[in-house]
């Protein structure tokens, strides 16, 4: 009898710190949701701008993989939001691709990338080289054309495979 | 109240990084700028003085054979609502600390002195104890991130001093290296002898002491 009692108590002081908990998360996610919402939109408007810019973006069906969205900017071209994997783990980038099927201008939306070295892919630099492209990618050490910002070649990899996939949908939808 | 007790405990002689060797991972992998090194200091000092506070207050309450289940539940919901404060009002310290904020929640640090101190000791106490202890974290993490920025990207304060910070070393100069893990594990290894080397000073000292009362 006393072993379930003790059992009991053990359950319930468990439950009930759990619960006050998630109720206090639930809370602060109430509070912080549309910031955090807003703050992501706000960015992403920015890189599609920066990278094709247009007065309205007309979202396109996609279910490529790496592909998190895609938009037909007026009749300029297109704006793909792909998703890749980098050294630190997932680089969010926007790509601009004009009706001529060339790219017009990649920006990088979040990434987790080493400080100094692939964290670099952020630079105006080394983004400019993937202006003007329209087929398959590769960095030097590939056998391809981009510089890479270090030896290992993995964030710029991934960048390139990122605008590789961006390509490959533009010409997939017919643009 | 040993308040100067408890701050010299938590920055040299019991200090979380330097002499505990706790936290390492987040050491390692966020102590590049200045930025980053304020940044997850702040953090991680917020939540352990209030997850002190909560498991002081509630030790008598929590049976001991579900103290650690019941610490982590704790731990984790005040990590979780400072990432999401954070993302909401600051987006760059947030960008920038990345999957280290969540994995505060694993930082032994906190689950360290919850187990270590707050489960015995008076709440007022054991925030002190957060306090001392988070200082002394942060401490070590700037000291490591100026050294590394220093020696690896050749500036000052990025992040902090604008978003470049104050040039130091010509832009030729610094070793890639001290960016690394490697540099690091250097770096961590240099502070760690330089502590246990003023400690032993300290603790002679204090022997001197006695011997002359």
């Amino acid at each position: 009898m006393k072993d379930y009692k003790y059992i009991l108590r053990l359950t319930l002081t468990l439950l009930l710190i759990t619960a006050v908990v998630a109720g206090l998360l639930g809370l602060v996610n109430y509070l912080t949701e549309d910031r955090i919402d807003a703050l992501t939109r706000e960015k992403t408007e920015k890189a599609m701008q920066e990278v094709l810019p247009a007065a309205r973006y007309e979202q396109l069906e996609t279910d490529k993989d790496g592909v998190t969205a895609a938009y037909r900017a007026d009749d300029k071209g297109y704006v793909v939001l792909v998703n890749v994997n980098g050294f630190g783990g997932a680089i969010d980038m926007a790509v601009g691709v004009g009706a001529d099927g060339r790219v017009c201008g990649v920006s990088i939306i979040s990434h987790a990338e080493t400080a100094s070295l692939g964290a670099n892919c952020v630079r105006e630099d080394f983004r400019a080289q993937y202006i003007g492209a329209d087929g398959a990618l590769a960095v030097r050490k590939d056998g391809g054309t981009i510089d890479a910002l270090t030896g290992a070649t993995v964030t710029s990899r991934a960048v390139t495979r990122g605008v590789n996939l961006a390509l490959e949908f533009v010409k997939e939808v017919g643009g | 109240m040993n308040f100067k007790k408890q701050l010299k405990e938590g920055l040299l002689t019991n200090n979380p990084v330097l002499s505990q060797l706790l936290g390492m991972c987040s050491t390692m992998a966020i102590t590049t700028t200045l930025f980053n090194g304020l940044g997850m200091g702040l953090s991680v000092t917020i939540i352990l003085i209030c997850s002190n506070v909560v498991i002081s207050a509630l030790r008598r309450l929590i049976p001991d054979k579900i103290r650690i289940a019941a610490y982590i539940v704790v731990i984790a919901g005040f990590v979780t609502m400072v990432d999401l404060l954070l993302k909401a009002y600051v987006p760059t310290l947030s960008d920038s600390l990345g999957v280290f904020i969540p994995l505060i929640v694993v930082n032994c640090i906190i689950l360290g002195r919850a187990e270590a101190f707050a489960s015995k000791n008076g709440v007022l106490a054991s925030a002190v104890d957060g306090l001392t202890q988070g200082v002394g974290y942060t401490a070590a993490l700037v000291v490591m991130c100026i050294i590394r920025e220093f020696l690896g990207s050749g500036t000052f304060g990025k992040g902090v001093l604008g978003a470049d910070g104050v040039r130091i070393l010509p832009e030729q100069f610094p070793a890639l290296l001290v960016i690394l893990p490697v540099g690091g594990f250097l770096t961590l290894g240099c502070l760690i002898a330089l502590t246990q080397w003023v400690n032993r000073r300290l603790a002679e000292k204090e022997r001197e002491k006695e011997a002359v009362k």
